[in-house]
């Protein structure tokens, strides 16, 4: 269509090419995505309707993992230096909130044993995390 | 594009293309604020434990508490249960009552729906051996018809 115009000039800008790199872009953002995630990757229980908790960010995150080792957000800790590591990451948030985000094939014991340490260094109330049946959400961490 | 370039210039001709620029625009930056913000919600479950102390709950005596306890030989989930929901012959004890876990969240809704909301309180005893896969699914099935359920673990005995 140009080569037959070419004494004219194009008035409109040719926003192809932004569209491109712009959709590039959000293809890298969609798989890096995952990545970005705090903590190891742990296998979330499913069930139908989870509340919503909220941003990750600015959240304690106590991850267990399928062979029951702790983790306060990137770091495994001995169940021994639990408490301190928790207050520790807690910092001095007025209100810290602590979640947990344990395995599906764990036992409810690890999971109680947990919010125990969790309650006695301090800290009212944690959220426990699923994920929801049939949603894609976290479903990436699921290997 | 052909259109475009004379309509300004000439004004006798109409712009027979709509303008999609400024949405496409609004659209892809709505995109990315979603691609960065959806990974990082998180969905759960607010729970409490009971305190270690002796400390009572408040507008709580021991003979109003609601208590729901599991136990493995009524709700066989030692494993993650398949698919979705509990297994069918799984039975659950609500206020000293053994009910099959399907009736649950109406049970719940029954004794709790009419209480005022520092009184909604559901104390759960579940049972080590357990799977949690399955303690939450049916945490989520005692929750689902109540609003503003509270929940709290207490030790099974």
């Amino acid at each position: 269509m140009r080569l037959g115009e070419s004494a004219k000039l194009q008035a409109s800008i040719n926003i192809t090419p932004l569209v491109d790199v712009v959709l590039v872009l959000l293809i890298i953002f969609m798989v890096m995505a995952p990545e970005m995630r705090k903590g190891p990757d742990v296998n979330l229980p499913k069930t139908s309707k989870p509340g919503e908790q909220g941003d990750e960010r600015g959240r304690v995150l106590v991850s267990i993992d399928d062979k029951g080792a702790l983790w306060i957000n990137e770091q495994m800790v001995a169940a021994q230096d639990f408490r301190d590591a928790l207050r520790t990451a807690a910092g001095d948030d007025p209100d810290p909130r602590v979640v947990i985000r344990g395995d599906a094939r764990l036992n409810f014991r690890e999971i109680r044993q947990a919010m125990i340490a969790v309650e006695e260094a301090g800290f009212r109330g944690v959220g426990l995390i699923a994920n929801r049946a049939g949603a894609q959400g976290e479903a990436h961490a699921n290997q | 594009m052909q259109i475009n370039r004379d309509a300004f210039g000439s004004g006798s001709e109409l712009q027979s293309e709509i303008n999609i620029t400024p949405l496409v625009d609004v659209v892809l930056v709505l995109l990315i604020i979603f691609m960065v913000v959806v990974p990082l919600l998180m969905r759960g479950y607010d729970v409490d434990m009971a305190r270690t102390s002796a400390e009572p709950v408040p507008a709580q005596t021991a003979e109003e508490r609601l208590i729901l306890s599991i136990e493995p030989t009524a709700c066989r989930v030692l494993e993650p249960p398949a698919g979705e929901g509990l297994p069918a012959d799984c039975r659950v004890t609500l206020a000293d009552q053994k009910i099959p876990a399907s009736e649950l969240s109406a049970r719940v809704a029954e004794i709790l729906g009419s209480q005022p909301a520092e009184k909604r309180v559901l104390f759960l005893a579940a049972d080590d051996r357990l799977n949690y896969e399955g303690v939450l699914r049916i945490l989520d099935l005692a929750k689902s018809d109540v609003e503003g359920l509270k929940v709290e673990f207490i030790p099974a005995d």
